[in-house]
């Protein structure tokens, strides 16, 4: 059944490029107030992903397939089983959460070096902006070491997700990305 | 077609019909669904879509009335009783009924109110908790979850407030704090209602989220539950379930009962599909709310949790 849906998918002539984006992080980083952002749902009643979520977005052209997975220490070890064919990597981190910043840096630079997402561009939210004591994108930017990163594009983007703030400028930089390639 | 013709059939002739039947019957709409539909959701059912119908100046001023009063939440105690004897009369009056004569109306049509605007009521009361993000400093609020914590766990002494023991009962991390997100104080007062009122159900499930292939996290699967109940409240699903429960005053406690029974049964649905992991929850989870709207549809169908796992 599978199979034979995703060959009636390329036989159709495709209007738009369809893209698979990536949203991951730890657990209350705000990834699915993110993915209903995007898809300019309600997101005051949002709820720890059991699981994951998914949704699709028109951007630009493309068909966004976002795949939000939950963040939870229990559910990582299944982020592997979601990786191929992944086009961008979006992870999101909390900029006020400093006491888990080394936790959030492991995670990703487990995720970097998985072969299944290599040259897979990678875009950062620093989230939670809007809470004083939270990094600037800058600040998380040096803590996690992007600026180490040489085998791929990558971008960082300071954001407030329950205001909407930066999240569209992000979403721009992934497709001018993919435009580039 | 079929939808489209009754459509125009209910919008236009509607008046026509029912200036026939008031003819022929000698009643109003109002009466007739009082003395035809039985008691119990139809009943209230057909009231609602009638008060909502109605081109009776009166009448539309008495449901933006009562719509105000429930939405305060002032629709209680000695003012409830006084609000729905003033409603009743009010609709006497627009309808010119005689009440000594229909003595039966007075009360059927009373319950009626008493139940629509009932619903109302919660749903602001409803609304009102989920907005009320859960706060630490708040005792009252860290009280209750201690409490959940000992309704759970009551052989577990708890080695702090931050600990990885919360994870034990389906918390994500070492901090319950950030969980209750989007559904603040109501997803933590649901949880605690659930271990407390139905204790021996609740211990059940949660042994259920303990299995090495099938397990979940409880407290989590609960907060997302908490979402489900309260979308079908609002979306006006659950009023066969309220409007059924015609022996008990609506309060807030109708809601975690209904509450109760939606987690006692995704329990039941997620063993059933045997699911490889956790990350089938979704799926499961959708599939489990399609069942349930079309339950909620039949109000002659039965909410109650199992009575074989109360003796459990």
């Amino acid at each position: 059944m599978q199979g034979l849906l995703s060959l009636l998918r390329k036989l159709r002539t495709a209007p738009e490029k369809e893209l698979r984006l990536l949203l991951l992080g730890l657990d209350n980083a705000g990834k699915t107030t993110i993915l209903k952002m995007l898809a300019s749902e309600d997101i005051t009643n949002v709820t720890p992903t059991a699981g994951f979520n998914i949704k699709s977005v028109n951007s630009e052209g493309f068909k966004l397939n976002v795949w939000d997975i939950g963040g939870q220490r229990k559910i990582r070890p299944y982020w592997k089983n979601y990786f191929e064919n992944t086009d961008v990597l979006i992870y999101v981190v909390d900029s006020a959460d400093k006491k888990r910043l080394e936790e959030t840096g492991i995670e990703l630079y487990e995720l970097l070096s998985d072969d299944k997402l290599q040259d897979v561009p990678l875009l950062v939210y620093a989230n939670k902006q809007d809470i004083p004591e939270s990094l600037s994108a800058s600040e998380l930017a040096q803590t996690l070491g992007l600026p180490t990163i040489k085998d791929r594009s990558w971008q960082i983007q300071a954001c407030t997700a329950i205001q909407g703030v930066g999240v569209r400028e992000g979403m721009e930089w992934v497709c001018k990305n993919i435009k580039k390639k | 077609m079929n939808f489209s013709f009754w459509w125009i059939v209910t919008y236009y002739f509607r008046s026509a019909v029912k200036w026939f039947l008031r003819k022929t019957t000698g009643l109003c709409e109002l009466q007739r669904i009082c003395y035809g539909e039985i008691r119990g959701p139809q009943r209230t059912h057909a009231i609602e879509r009638s008060l909502s119908l109605s081109k009776h100046k009166h009448i539309q001023q008495l449901i933006l009335q009562l719509n105000d009063i429930s939405g305060k939440e002032e629709f209680l105690g000695s003012q409830k009783k006084q609000v729905l004897h003033d409603a009743v009369r009010a609709v006497l009056l627009a309808k010119q009924i005689n009440p000594r004569i229909h003595r039966q109306f007075v009360i059927n049509m009373g319950q009626c109110i008493e139940h629509i605007w009932g619903y109302k009521q919660l749903i602001s009361e409803v609304e009102r908790l989920r907005t009320t993000q859960y706060d630490c400093d708040n005792i009252e609020h860290e009280t209750q979850l201690y409490n959940l914590w000992r309704m759970l766990k009551p052989d577990e002494e708890l080695e702090g407030r931050i600990t990885k023991q919360w994870q034990n009962i389906g918390f994500q991390g070492e901090d319950p704090k950030t969980d209750f997100r989007g559904m603040g104080l109501l997803g933590l007062e649901n949880l605690v209602f659930f271990a407390t009122f139905y204790c021996s159900a609740a211990q059940h499930v949660l042994t259920h989220s303990y299995h090495p292939q099938h397990g979940y996290c409880f407290a989590i699967v609960g907060i997302n539950l908490t979402s489900l109940a309260w979308t079908l409240l609002k979306e006006g699903c659950a009023k066969s379930y309220v409007y059924n429960n015609i022996e008990n005053e609506i309060s807030l406690k109708m809601f975690h009962h209904f509450y109760c029974y939606l987690f006692y049964e995704f329990d039941r649905f997620w063993m059933e599909c045997r699911p490889k992991d956790i990350m089938e929850f979704s799926n499961i989870k959708s599939k489990f709310e399609y069942n349930i709207r079309n339950y909620l549809k039949d109000p002659n169908n039965d909410f109650r949790i199992g009575v074989t796992v109360h003796n459990i």
